[in-house]
This record gives C-alpha cells, structure tokens and sequence, in this order.
C-alpha cells in the first residue's frame, strides 16, 4: 500500500511536469514565450525521482534544460509561467526566462546555459558547506554532453580531494544536441569516476521514478553518511527536439523506434487510468499559473537597469 | 610613515581574515614558502580552513568561488599572473558578472579576483599582459588596478567588507617592492572612483597603475621646467571617476592617457569616449595616448624598453603637447623602467 501511494505521488509530480511543458507546446506558436525552451518531457521521472529524497536544504545546481528539476524541487509554478513570458512577477522579472530557472527558497540555484558551467558552483557550495559543518548535500546536475568539458574533469578531481558533500548527477539521453555520445566520446565514464575514487552508480531505467526514487536515494544516503562525492547517471531519452517544442524524427540523425521503446515503457503513457484521474487537479493549476503569467505587468526599465 | 605596495597588500589581506570570517583565500600557491609575493605567506598556519591551496584548475576554481559566495563565504581567488586569469573568463565573464542580473536579484557573488600583472624582467608574451579592458568591458564586473598602498588598503577593506559583487584586483608586478611615502591625496571612492595626485594647470595626464608612478616622474622633471601637469590616476578602471576627469581636461585642455595596456578599444579609448560624450570642444589640443606598442610583448630586453613607455617617452609627448614658445627643456636621461624600479630582482 505504501508503494502505491509513492507510486501515485511520484507519478502525478511526473505527469505536472509534462503537462507544465506540453502547455508551453500549446502556447508557444501564440508567441507568449518569446525565448528558447529545452524541454524535458521523457526525463521528467529524473527530476522527480532524485528531487523525492532531497530536503528543501539541499541544494540543486541545474543547467538551460531545467523546467522538471525546477519544478520537482518545489519551484513555484505561477512564477515559472511570468518567467517564461518575460513578465515582471517572474522568478527574476522576465531576465532570466527558461535557460536560467532559480529559486533559492526551495534550493535551486541558478541554472546556466553553458554547458557544464555550474558543476564548480555545486563544487564551491559543498565545499564551504564542509568547512561550517553543515548537515546537507549539493547536487550538480548535466548532461552527458557536459562530460566532455574540461571543467567536469577538474571538478572531480577537486570534489574527491576535498572530500565534500555532492551527488555528480549525469542525466544521459545519449545526445548532445544532435550529436550521440559515440561520436563524442573515447573514455569509459565508470573508470574515468572511478580513477578519482569517486563511488559509481548507474541506473537504466529513467522512465521508471520509483525505481529511480528508491535507487537514487542508496546515492543520496551515501553522500550523507560518507560527506563525501558520489557519481550517478541516469540513462534517460529526449522525446522532443533539443530545443524548441516539436519532434525532430524526420531529421534522420536518430531512430523513432529507440523512443517508441522508451514510450512503452513511460507509465505517463501507459497507466491511462491514472492519467485520467490527475487531469483535472493538474490542469486547473496549469490555468491557474498561465494566468498569473498572463495578468502580470511588463517589466520596466528600471528592471532593465536593476541588479547589475 | 612609508609602507610598500607589497606590505598594504598583506595588510589588506590579514584584515580580511581577521575581520571578516568568511573570508577564503584560494588559489595555487597560496600554502606556499613564497605565499603569492609575501601576501599570504604563513597564512595558512594561522587559518588553515580558509587558505585552500589549488590543483592547476582555474576555470573550476573560479566556479568554486562562485559556489562557495553563494554559500556565504568571501572568496579571495589569487592569480600570480593575469595571463592565467584568461582561464577564468567563462566563469568571470558568463557566470559571475551576471549571477546578480541574469537571475534578476535572487543572488549575489561577493568575491574577489586577484591578478598580477607580471611585467617586469623578460616576462614575455604570456606572463606580461594587461587585460583590464577586457575586464571593465562587462557589465557586472569590478576592475580596480590600485597604484599605491593606502589605494590597496582602502578598496579591498571596501571590497571584502561593504561590496556584493566581484571585483577584480590588477596588482602590478613593479610596484610591489616599491616604497611609498604617506601621502595625503584621496581616492573619491574606494572601487568606483579615481584619485587627483597632483593638481596642475597645463595638462591632465590620466595614467594607470605603474604608470601613475611614471607620468608622476614626468611631471616633477617638467615642473622644473615650467610645465605644470595635473595627474589622475584612474584607480578605478571599470567605474572612473569622470568628474574628475572632465573637470580637469576642461581646466587644462589637454588630455594625455597614459596605460599599462594596448590603446585601442582600451582605457585610453574609453577616455576619449568620455571626454567626446562630455564636451569635444574642451580640447585645445587633440588628446594623445600611450600605451604598449600593439604587438605582444617581446622577451628581448632591447625590445622590451621600445614596448613600454617611459618617463622620457611621457615628457616627449608632453612637450610637444603643451609648446611652451622658445625655451628649451631637457628630456630624462632614458633608463629602463625595470632598472629603474631596481627594487625587482626576478626572476618571476
Ligand atoms: C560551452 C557550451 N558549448 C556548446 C553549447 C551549445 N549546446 C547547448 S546544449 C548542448 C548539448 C549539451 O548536451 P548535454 O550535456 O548532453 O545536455 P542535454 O541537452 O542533452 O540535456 C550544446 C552543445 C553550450 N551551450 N555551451
Ligand atoms: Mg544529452
């Protein structure tokens, strides 16, 4: 019983986020979001699963493909919609938009569209974390496109040294932008993590949250008990294009069928029945937010000169 | 009482750790025997959680920097050549100078860059340069490139304790053996501002760091002369005082700039846009500038003492600028800066 109601929860977290990003789909022709979006729909399970075993205090550092950690972290859902319109009551007034979701209260730090470029920030807050003996952990959170940076090198190596409390977090959906992680790649990720002594784990079954739930948190509870770094990728796949909101199939530079196999397994799609019955509650509160962003005032340009 | 640019340095930094707690000094060679130039030396016996030595990872370690402000400390991140900094730009330029603006105010990065402009004895072509326009280009950053001691101690106890942004600090290589006598002038702000060093009639010369030192040469040697130079030093390159500035070109007419940089697109640009913006006809003379020869800088010490401008240089210009009808004046005997400011014995 208990399962189930994990099961439940985990899957109506999952199904917000979808149906938060197929809204954006639904609006974006409107042009009402007027800047690049880098969705996350048939990640979604990721964001929730690890998110599920984090406190509000722990800190997350998250990338331009945010939307799902954003929100499985507790990021408020009006406020992300004003963001995204470029509206005054957004997140940050309209100056960050899609690529650059923060929200301190819950522990979102800012995200950034360099590719591996908050990795070091997750580094440095673990770190002065460790020196004022804090009781919390920090998660970075990338691709596996960001693997390749050097960046992700040093701060492996730096993170194992200094021994501070971080979960590297590999969100891998085999593809940076249109390229494959084959095309990319020479080393072995596991024995690149591992020559820095930094524990590896690995989990296949992305679309599945509470699978990711229970095994995420053996990592999670291993960078609490041992304060120390832990690595963990998530093999996950990318439905729609790398950036925008449609599909990208016809392109030719990947397989339909390797998604249609990831979809048969996505219970967002198959359990209908559960579907049906968190489509009301969900949509409701989409309006809700839509409808905040809708009504919010431009920014000004005395938001244009603010905060430099 | 004298004091040198290398003590007020020390100084600036052992008043960090003491009076701000938060305060980490970071960096490669910062646990050393030569502790960054006698800055920070020892430090880490007395502060051994705040004195974090680096792996060779700059562009990680000015992240972590970036993470650990968010997390409440003041990192002071220490680059014994400016060269080096170049490694930082995308965390510097992409992450730090817009984390305030970028998120629209959620947070803010109070730190501290510190880079030595290495120019000195045959440092060559990548142990030598002068970045600071590139710096003071982008919004959100802070460049000061303090000249002297009590500037050192102002705008890093301003930095460290008041300021909630990063700041990047030039430091220059000459200067730090170098002695300075108290003096009574005023930086009009401690990292927004610029400092009148010597007030005079016939000409403003705006220089930068060491070269504040070397247009303050020119002007006692011209003085004798019955040339009466007005001296700013910028101090602050990114936020300069153009007050300051404008009053002073008005006054004198004329308008030298005097960098440790190349000319074009750089400080002495800048001035030149500001003076141009202000009010063009101010100018009796068309403006002048110096700065480095626009080529890298070549290690041969025959090359070397053509690439730099000098005292002598600066006299040159200064003359031909202000023609004082019929007397003669003596230029300064030409002697290498780096021999000059013998005090620099390498060979770093
Ligand atoms: C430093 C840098 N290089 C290139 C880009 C262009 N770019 C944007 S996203 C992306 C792919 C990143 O792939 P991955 O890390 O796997 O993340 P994903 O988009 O798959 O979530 C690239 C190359 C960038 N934003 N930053
Ligand atoms: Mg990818």
């Amino acid at each position: 019983m208990e399962s189930l109601e994990i099961y439940k929860d985990l899957f109506y977290q999952s199904l917000r986020i979808r149906l938060v990003e197929e809204k954006i789909i639904e609006l974006y022709p409107s042009d009402l979001i007027q800047s690049p979006v880098h969705l996350s729909i048939g990640q979604e399970a990721v964001a929730v699963g690890v998110c599920a075993n984090l406190n509000l205090d722990d800190w997350v550092f998250i990338n331009y493909r945010g939307h799902a950690f954003y929100l499985a972290k507790g990021g408020p859902l009006p406020e992300f919609f004003a963001e995204l319109m470029g509206k005054k009551n957004g997140q940050s007034k309209g100056k960050a938009g899609s690529m650059h979701l923060a929200s301190p209260k819950q522990g979102i730090m800012g995200a950034s569209a360099v590719v591996s470029s908050t990795i070091s920030h997750a580094v440095g807050a673990a770190l002065i974390s460790k020196i004022k003996r804090e009781n919390r952990i920090f998660v970075t959170n990338f691709g596996d496109g960001a693997l390749e940076q050097g960046a992700f090198h040093e701060c492996l190596n730096f993170a194992s040294l200094h021994k501070v409390p971080i979960l590297f977090l590999c969100e891998d959906n085999n593809l940076a932008v249109h390229s494959h992680k084959k095309e990319r790649q020479s080393f072995t990720l596991e024995k690149l993590v591992g020559s820095y002594g930094i524990p590896f784990h690995e989990i296949e079954e992305g679309y599945d949250f509470v699978k990711v739930q229970k095994l995420s948190k053996i990592s999670i509870d291993e960078v609490r008990n041992t304060k120390k770094p832990v690595f963990l990728k998530i093999k996950t796949s990318r439905y729609k294009e790398h950036v925008g909101p449609g599909e990208d199939f016809s392109a030719g530079y990947r397989d339909k069928n390797d998604i249609n196999k990831w979809k048969k397994l996505d219970p967002l799609l198959q359990d209908k029945k559960l579907y049906e019955s968190f489509l009301g509650k969900i949509n409701n509160e989409i309006e809700n937010a839509v409808k905040f962003g809708l009504e919010s005032p431009l920014p000004d340009r005395e938001d244009l000169l603010s905060d430099v | 009482m004298s004091k040198t640019y290398k003590a007020a340095l020390l100084e600036a930094m052992q008043e960090a750790m003491d009076n701000n707690p938060r305060s980490l000094i970071i960096g490669q060679g910062v646990t050393d025997f030569k502790g960054i130039f006698d800055t920070v030396k020892g430090f880490v016996d007395r502060y051994p959680d705040r004195v974090i030595e680096t792996p060779l990872s700059e562009d990680s370690i000015a992240g972590i920097c970036i993470g650990a402000a968010l997390n409440g400390a003041y990192p002071i991140n220490t680059h014994i050549r400016a060269d080096f900094g170049l490694l930082i730009f995308n965390q510097l330029i992409n992450l730090a100078a817009k984390y305030k603006y970028m998120f629209g105010g959620l947070f803010e990065i109070p730190c501290m860059y510190r880079m030595v402009i290495g120019r000195s004895w045959g440092q060559g072509a990548q142990h030598s340069q002068s970045l600071q326009s590139l710096m003071a280009h982008i919004p959100g950053l802070v460049v000061v490139m303090p000249a002297d001691p009590k500037s050192i101690i102002e705008s890093y106890r301003y930095s460290i304790q008041k300021y909630k942004g990063p700041v990047v600090m030039l430091e220059h290589r000459l200067l730090y053996e170098l002695n300075f006598e108290n003096d009574e002038t005023k930086l009009s702000h401690p990292i927004f501002g610029s400092k009148l060093e010597i007030e005079g009639t016939d000409i403003t010369i705006i220089a930068t760091s060491v070269m504040v030192l070397e247009a303050k040469r020119a002007a006692n040697h011209l003085k004798k002369n019955g040339i009466s130079v007005e001296l700013i030093n910028l101090h602050s390159i990114s936020h300069p005082d153009k007050k300051i500035i404008c009053k002073s070109v008005e006054k004198t007419g004329k308008m030298l700039v005097i960098d440790t940089s190349w000319p074009a697109y750089g400080v002495c640009a800048e001035m030149n846009r500001i003076i141009n913006e202000y009010k063009p006809s101010i100018l009796k003379v068309p403006s002048n500038s110096m700065g480095m020869v626009s080529t890298p800088c070549p290690t041969a010490k025959a090359l070397e003492e053509m690439y730099y401008p000098d005292v002598h240089d600066i006299c040159k210009e200064v003359i031909k600028m202000v023609k004082k009808d019929g007397s003669e004046i003596n230029l300064p005997k030409k002697i290498s800066m780096t021999d000059f400011y013998k005090h620099f014995k390498g060979p770093f």
